[in-house]
């Protein structure tokens, strides 16, 4: 019974998640809280004319939302909420959770040039352009965390940050990660692939409607997942005193997705080209760093 | 249990096959390459379905990357705007046709012919299937992945100095 009680209260609470990103998102654009615009803008989609540009892929043009929040429902379903609170408790989570996220850029890519449209398209190939900067980043991020947990499982990663945390155990690795992340959801200021005021939403500048509705709400459940994400690897999942630990996991959670949009306001708009310099040409020594200094500490 | 997951691999497998058909039947590059994709994806929920999990992820982790540089490539040489170029997928067909039966007859015959040895009725925990591949890669195919991985970078780097212009010993900016 308690299980159920604990799961209907993960449902809520990852809901009531995904209405604060909406707000922040908000916030960070305007810089003010309307609390009603997430249901406004949810509620006015309905209302919205479909509008279709000539000639698109019908194929792709209408699997790509779908995929787009799939994949993320996928990402989900691998990561626990709480001890052995997990929907599907995989042996190489780790590593799923990097194939499914590829397939964040492959919609991106399908959306942007089914539509026929020059910015979609261009945005398209940018959110690729981003994939292969941060990519390193991420993986090696990942490598190190499962170095010290011996396992690709998540609940291993979790109890081995039982004595310190990831964050303080391989901080090269969490600001890697951290960053990557933010490059994998494009928030500012890695928001190429979308791009707004540049190439006017790019790989979602001709979906509109359910459609765009659907990458939305994909969208923040993107970003909620991957504050998820960091929280698992690297602030210790649902380890902390007193109160019960799938709270523990949705208060860092909402803190790590809080944080995300609070940077992104500080920063510009990074260009593509500096994008791909700086994940290869820093981010990767960075990263390779992260595996020896894990290395040896674990060998010590 | 085990029907269920035979009836499943073949599903999965003759998805993998429709893909591929699809390739060629398309008239655009990219449509062909995400065709691809879906061919290969199906090849590793293939894998999973054998509950080899390790490799199944990685296939689809792979493969999601590499056939979307594949079609960004095509889209570089011949331009393919909402996949409208209306491109034939297919050349040099009696070749072709040559080629793929002897392949396929060699692939079949090295199917048939190959002692498999029993089905195994329990596969080892998909943590023991990680731990184990380690051993194997740190070990006995060390040599194998190592000399793999350094040919590739010998090749990108080789890629990388024949595709910038360089006059005088100095690499020109544009």
């Amino acid at each position: 019974m308690s299980t159920i009680l604990t799961w209907i209260a993960i449902g809520l609470l990852f809901a009531a998640g995904v209405y604060f990103v909406a707000l922040l998102e908000q916030w960070s654009l305007q810089g003010y809280f309307d609390w009603a615009a997430p249901f406004n803008a949810f509620l006015r989609s309905f209302g919205q004319e479909e509008i279709r540009t000539r000639r698109y892929d019908t194929v792709f043009y209408e699997a790509t939302p779908v995929i787009f929040i799939a994949v993320v429902l996928l990402a989900v379903a691998i990561l626990p909420f709480a001890r052995e609170t997990v929907i599907l408790d995989l042996g190489t989570a780790a590593l799923f959770i990097n194939a499914a996220l590829v397939y964040i850029m492959v919609s991106l890519i399908m959306a942007g040039w089914s539509a026929n449209g020059v910015y979609g398209m261009i945005g398209g190939w940018r959110a690729m352009a981003q994939l292969i900067a941060y990519s390193m980043a991420v993986v090696m991020a990942i490598t190190a965390a499962v170095m010290r947990a011996e396992s690709m499982a998540m609940t291993p990663i979790i109890q081995s940050q039982a004595s310190l945390w990831n964050i303080f155990y391989q901080p090269v690795g969490f600001l890697l990660f951290y960053g990557a992340v933010m490059a994998i959801a494009f928030l500012p200021p890695f928001d190429l692939p979308t791009a707004e005021g540049e190439l006017a939403g790019g790989a979602w500048a001709e979906f509109t409607g359910a459609r765009k509705t659907l990458f939305r709400l994909g969208r923040l459940l993107l970003i909620l997942t991957l504050s998820l994400a960091v929280t698992i690897f690297f602030l210790g999942g649902w380890l902390g005193p007193w109160l019960p630990g799938f709270v523990w996991t949705f208060i860092k959670t909402t803190l790590v997705a809080a944080s995300f949009f609070w940077v992104g306001r500080y920063f510009p708009r990074i260009r593509h080209d500096h994008l791909l310099e700086w994940g290869w040409k820093y981010a990767v020594p960075a990263a390779l760093f992260n595996i020896l200094q894990v290395g040896i500490v674990l060998l010590l | 249990m085990m029907e269920l997951r035979i009836i499943l691999l073949i599903v999965i497998g003759l998805i993998a096959i429709w893909f591929g058909w699809r390739v060629f039947r398309t008239d655009s590059m990219v449509r062909s390459a995400f065709s691809l994709l879906a061919s290969m994806v199906a090849v590793g929920a293939m894998f999973l379905v054998m509950e080899a999990e390790f490799l199944g992820v990685l296939q689809i982790m792979m493969m999601g990357t590499e056939m979307s540089i594949m079609a960004i490539f095509m889209m570089m040489y011949m331009m393919d705007p909402g996949g409208l170029g209306e491109m034939d997928m297919t050349h040099q067909e009696k070749p072709s046709i040559i080629v793929a039966v002897i392949f396929g007859g060699i692939s079949l015959a090295v199917i048939l012919l190959t002692k498999w040895g029993d089905i195994i009725a329990e596969a080892p925990t998909p943590a023991q299937q990680n731990h184990d591949l380690g051993i194997e890669v740190m070990k006995r195919s060390m040599m194998i992945f190592e000399s793999a991985g350094f040919s590739i970078l010998t090749a990108m780097v080789a890629a990388l100095a024949t595709a910038l212009i360089i006059h005088n010993n100095q690499i020109e900016k544009n």
